[in-house]
């Protein structure tokens, strides 16, 4: 007999859902351009994401080292650093490689090159140049550094010069992040304050039908658990609808977007298709959940007949 | 069948009374017919029998039911026994014919066997079994009356109670839907109208209480009801 009742519930939602056509249209279309609110500003948070991460990318710090350090000890300093947790990658540039690139990087200046010809012998040392895993890292790493028994070959390393630059992109990373959550926060209370009204709609222009299956002897369960099963079956819908727009949408802008931000990797696409259950699964979870509690609360007031 | 002691109906804040000490019995088997003018507290004597309203004061009882005080999730099991046809027909716009007739008993949990073979039943009794699948819009005003009577009768009610049934329907069809409440009450079932429409009591021939400011001020066995 549960079959048969279980049955009769799905029957009675799936009549509701296509007798009442343009009303589970309305619905479902209300709650599909809430979730791509919702996805517009996930993309546009992994824009934003990607762009700092690429400026953030784009921070590292050189140390030089005293011309007299052999290069097996300044091999020693890279493998130290290189062992640091904070740390993402060390690369040795030799005192020949460090003059090569003064050279070139000074090549259409005669003074200075005539300065490194009456020198005679290479005054550079050799350098490291030490990439963090977080721009946070680095003050953590010039601390090390400084606190390590190699701080005596060091001549120079530049994260002093360079502070007021990192603090400042940690900054804007740390700004353009909690922007991005509060701002997407804010339309998914939206977006939910939508869906529920939708479903509230929904359920009230029902109200008389309901008043008339409370009157011929209806329960309360037997009269909910179909307008339930109708939201599931609308957060389906809308789930698969807004899963194929918001794909067809990505793969459509992301050649703009790329040319957009050129010289940064920004692929939205795979980021959508790589998470793809994550993020279609919880919006289907989500809407499920929302469906099936805005109806049971909105049907609750028409049963009191 | 049915017992009213003592019953009286007051809503506040305005304290209306539409209900004054009702008192009246109904034997198993009878006909009949509440009558009075709009606003005498038909419509709540009705409201009261089917728990959509309680009393203020007194007692009701129902095949031995005591209704008085029924609690929430026994009202389902109380419409179940009595069958309700009302004046708006209340039929559910979505649903066919057949499908009306048949959530009566889908909502109790009857096997499908069984809506096989009442549902067909009761809607030949009503003379609607040539009009199974169409949807209520697409039928006139009697014949709507007619399926919300083969609801009523659907899961086999002791009662069927007919508020106003005649109200939104000619001369003509009304005659029908009596004959067709009749026809209901011999075989067995206690039937209940109410009505305002006085040729139409004074044609049954049957008991009449007569309602006036919600005190009963006649009851006679074979009555008329002549508007004062």
């Amino acid at each position: 007999m549960i079959i048969v009742t279980l049955y009769r519930i799905v029957r009675f939602a799936w009549q509701g859902f296509w007798r009442n056509f343009w009303l589970s249209v309305a619905t479902v279309s209300i709650i599909v351009l809430a979730s791509l609110t919702v996805n517009t500003l996930l993309a546009l948070n992994v824009v934003a994401d990607s762009a700092v991460k690429s400026l953030q990318q784009k921070i590292d710090i050189s140390i030089y080292f005293d011309p007299g350090a052999d290069e097996a000890t300044v091999l020693e300093v890279q493998d130290y650093l290189a062992k640091l947790s904070q740390v993402a990658s060390v690369r040795y540039i030799s005192p020949a490689v460090a003059l090569q690139e003064l050279r070139l990087r000074h090549s259409d200046d005669a003074m200075i090159l005539q300065a490194l010809e009456d020198l005679g012998e290479n005054p550079l040392g050799a350098t490291l140049i030490v990439t963090a895993h977080q721009p946070e890292d680095y003050p953590e790493i010039a601390k090390i550094l400084d606190r390590s028994p190699y701080k005596g070959l060091v001549t120079e390393e530049n994260f002093s010069t360079h502070r007021a630059t990192i603090d400042e992109i940690i900054a804007i990373a740390s700004r353009v992040n909690r922007t991005g959550l509060a701002i997407s926060l804010f339309f998914v209370v939206i977006a939910i304050l939508i869906a529920f009204n939708t479903i509230r709609v929904t359920i009230y222009t029902h109200r008389e039908e309901i008043a008339i299956m409370k009157l011929v002897g209806a329960s309360n369960a037997i009269i909910t658990a179909p307008f339930v099963v109708e939201g599931v079956l609308y957060a389906l819908i809308a789930s698969v609808i807004t899963a194929v727009v918001t794909l067809i949408g990505i793969n459509g802008i992301q050649p703009q977007l790329q040319n957009f931000f050129t010289g940064t990797p920004l692929n939205l696409a795979q980021y959508f298709t790589e998470n793809f259950f994550t993020i279609f699964g919880l919006q289907l979870v989500g809407i499920t959940l929302l469906n099936v509690v805005a109806s049971t609360i909105a049907i609750r007031r028409y049963l009191k007949v | 069948m049915i017992n009213f002691r003592g019953v009286s109906k007051i809503f506040y804040p305005e304290r209306t009374i539409a209900l004054a000490n009702v008192t009246f019995d109904v034997a198993p088997g009878e006909f009949v017919s509440i009558v009075g003018k709009s606003g005498t507290g038909k419509t709540t004597l009705v409201k009261i029998l089917t728990a959509e309203t309680r009393a203020t004061e007194g007692q009701v009882t129902v095949g031995g039911w005591d209704i008085t005080r029924i609690r929430h999730r026994e009202i389902p099991y109380l419409r179940r026994q009595i069958g309700v046809v009302f004046q708006d027909f209340k039929l559910l716009p979505k649903k066919t014919v057949l499908e009306n007739v048949a959530f009566a008993l889908q909502v109790i949990g009857a096997r499908p066997s069984r809506i096989r073979r009442i549902v067909p039943e009761v809607l030949k009794i009503v003379g609607l079994e040539d009009k199974l699948d169409r949807f209520p819009i697409h039928l006139s005003g009697g014949e709507q009356q007619r399926v919300a009577i083969a609801r009523a009768l659907a899961h086999g009610p002791k009662i069927l109670v007919a508020d106003e049934p005649t109200g939104n329907l000619d001369a003509m069809t009304s005659q029908e839907i009596i004959a067709l409440l009749l026809k209901i009450n011999q075989i067995g079932t206690t039937v209940l109208l109410v009505s305002h429409d006085q040729s139409l009591v004074n044609h049954i021939r049957r008991r009449v209480i007569v309602l006036d400011d919600g005190k009963i001020v006649s009851d006679q066995a074979v009555g008329r009801y002549r508007l004062e």
